[in-house]
């Protein structure tokens, strides 16, 4: 049995609108073994990006815990790196510096040679003097994926990274983000909306209903599985999810009427 | 082949006006003191340069732009920088700044002249209150807009306020800041020569106000001129120096794939 790395018990949020407590997350609870790819699906507003969020100590929650590294979060650590759906790059930084950029107290060359490492291993040699907007989208993500590992957190939190890639570029990063965790080791957790994509990289598959945000089932799935995008276990699995949604989309019919 | 093109269409209209004039002071008979001709001006300003006075007058706006340009950059960016970082600061200096900003620079003057005389603290005031505004607005504007994205990185690799401010508030808002600059010191050059033009004894708007009690129009174009020319050297000096400042701005075109 592997480290636990992460534990969420009965997690709730709210958020205030207008005056009224809306819940956004309701009841989670989630245990993460170290080295463990997990992905998350939903519909957008279902409040898995707060999730995120509040996992990487950006968001606080009123009950329940959230323990990472055997400790309750309170506040962003260096031990949880995280990228976003946009690639929230600096544009004012070169591509070296806004890798470097959640390096602290490092002298200047285990500094660069940190930097140069992680370049390296997203692939990125080359565009160190660039600029972000002279990348693509994909190649900034790979910069974002780099500065999110780059102080080696145990944890990395990846926010529909993907998202805004065109499909080809997409397939290409997915491959590169199983090969990154392959290398580095690092536990990950990432929202999608995009179904192959959780069951391709997700060893488990969370599910989440909408409104309150509620974790509707874990699916595991084998690596051989996940491996063979055209199989009819795939096929399986996304039929599984997508029944799932569509299960809940009616039930939001019936609420609306 | 086509930038000569470009040129050639600018100087169109300029052409037409120097020729306009050659010919109205030549086959007119305009009273000099209404329209000098060309070659008129041109010995005033050779006179001005000889004596020096034109490089007196000019020192002297210059030294007062300078310390009024110095103090709206100072006054206008903290205060802008505070109210784009704190919402409480733009509540509280909000509503008082927007009131301020609707009277016309050139309708301070008869107050400022009652309070400081038509000293040098006089012009320098004028400066200021012309120049602080498009200083503080761009400012707050630059820092206002920063998206709460990069906050959030910022917030995520724990950099402190100052840090925070340092590495993601300023640079963002830098592009920004600059155009309020350039503004500024736009305006600082005309604030000083209005100034100077209603009250003043020295300095290139004071000799313009002079000449033209002794009804000297070729001072008066000589003075006009240089004013028109040192703004645009000015203007075109800040963008080379802003080029330089914020090196990312530019560098959009020609992606890498992949």
């Amino acid at each position: 049995m592997a480290k636990e790395i992460l534990q969420i018990k009965n997690l709730d949020k709210r958020f205030i609108v207008n005056k009224q407590e809306v819940p956004i997350l309701k009841g989670i609870n989630l245990t993460v073994e170290e080295g463990e790819f997990i992905t998350i699906v939903g519909h957008s507003g279902c409040g898995k990006s707060t999730l995120l969020k509040i996992i990487a100590g950006l968001v606080d929650y009123e009950e329940g815990e959230v323990i990472r590294n055997g400790k309750k979060v309170v506040q962003p650590g260096t031990d949880c790196g995280m990228v976003f759906q946009e690639h929230r790059l600096l544009p004012w930084l070169k591509i070296r510096d806004n890798v470097g950029f959640g390096i602290k107290n490092l002298d200047k060359r285990e500094r660069e040679k940190l930097i140069e490492k992680h370049i390296e291993l997203v692939g990125l040699e080359g565009f160190e003097k660039a600029y972000p907007s002279q990348l693509s989208g994909g190649m900034s993500q790979r910069a974002a994926i780099a500065r999110g590992l780059v102080a080696n957190p145990s944890i990395l939190l990846l926010d529909e990274p993907f998202g805004a890639l065109d499909a080809l570029t997409r397939i290409q990063m997915q491959k590169e983000i199983l090969r990154i965790q392959k290398e580095e080791k690092t536990t990950m957790i990432m929202v999608t909306h995009d179904i192959d994509e959780a069951i391709y990289l997700g060893r488990r598959v969370i599910v989440m209903s909408a409104r309150p945000g509620e974790i509707k089932s874990i699916l595991t799935i084998e690596s051989s599985v996940a491996k063979n995008r055209g199989g009819a276990e795939f096929s399986y699995y996304k039929k599984k999810i997508l029944d799932h949604f569509f299960e809940e989309s009616e039930e939001a019919i019936e609420y609306t009427i | 082949m086509r930038k000569l093109k470009d040129i050639g269409i600018q100087l169109i209209i300029p052409i037409i006006i120097v020729l306009a004039w050659h010919f109205t002071t030549t086959y007119t008979d305009t009273p000099s003191s209404i329209l000098p001709s060309i070659s008129k001006v041109k010995k005033a300003f050779g006179g001005m340069v000889q004596t020096g006075q034109l490089q007196e007058d000019l020192r002297v706006s210059f030294t007062r732009v300078t310390k009024g340009y110095a103090y709206s950059i100072l006054f206008g960016g903290i205060l802008g920088i505070l109210m784009g970082m704190f919402p409480v600061v733009k509540k509280l200096f909000g509503l008082i700044t927007t009131v301020i900003r609707q009277i016309p620079m050139i309708a301070w003057i008869p107050l400022v002249i009652l309070w400081c005389g038509i000293g040098e603290e006089s012009k320098i005031v004028i400066i200021v209150i012309a120049a602080f505004f498009p200083i503080m607005i761009n400012t707050l504007n630059g820092v206002e807009s920063t998206p709460t994205g990069y906050i959030e990185v910022a917030r995520l690799y724990k950099l402190g306020k100052i840090k925070t401010f340092a590495k993601v508030y300023l640079p963002h808002a830098l592009p920004q800041m600059l155009v309020g600059l350039k503004l500024g010191l736009g305006v600082s050059w005309m604030a000083v020569v209005a100034s100077e033009l209603i009250a003043a004894t020295a300095g290139i708007g004071y000799r313009m106000s002079d000449a033209r009690s002794l009804m000297r129009s070729d001072i008066v174009i000589v003075c006009m001129l240089v004013i028109g020319l040192v703004g645009i050297i000015m203007d075109k000096g800040l963008s080379l120096l802003f080029k330089a400042l914020t090196p990312w701005e530019r560098r959009s075109g020609g992606k890498a794939n992949g």
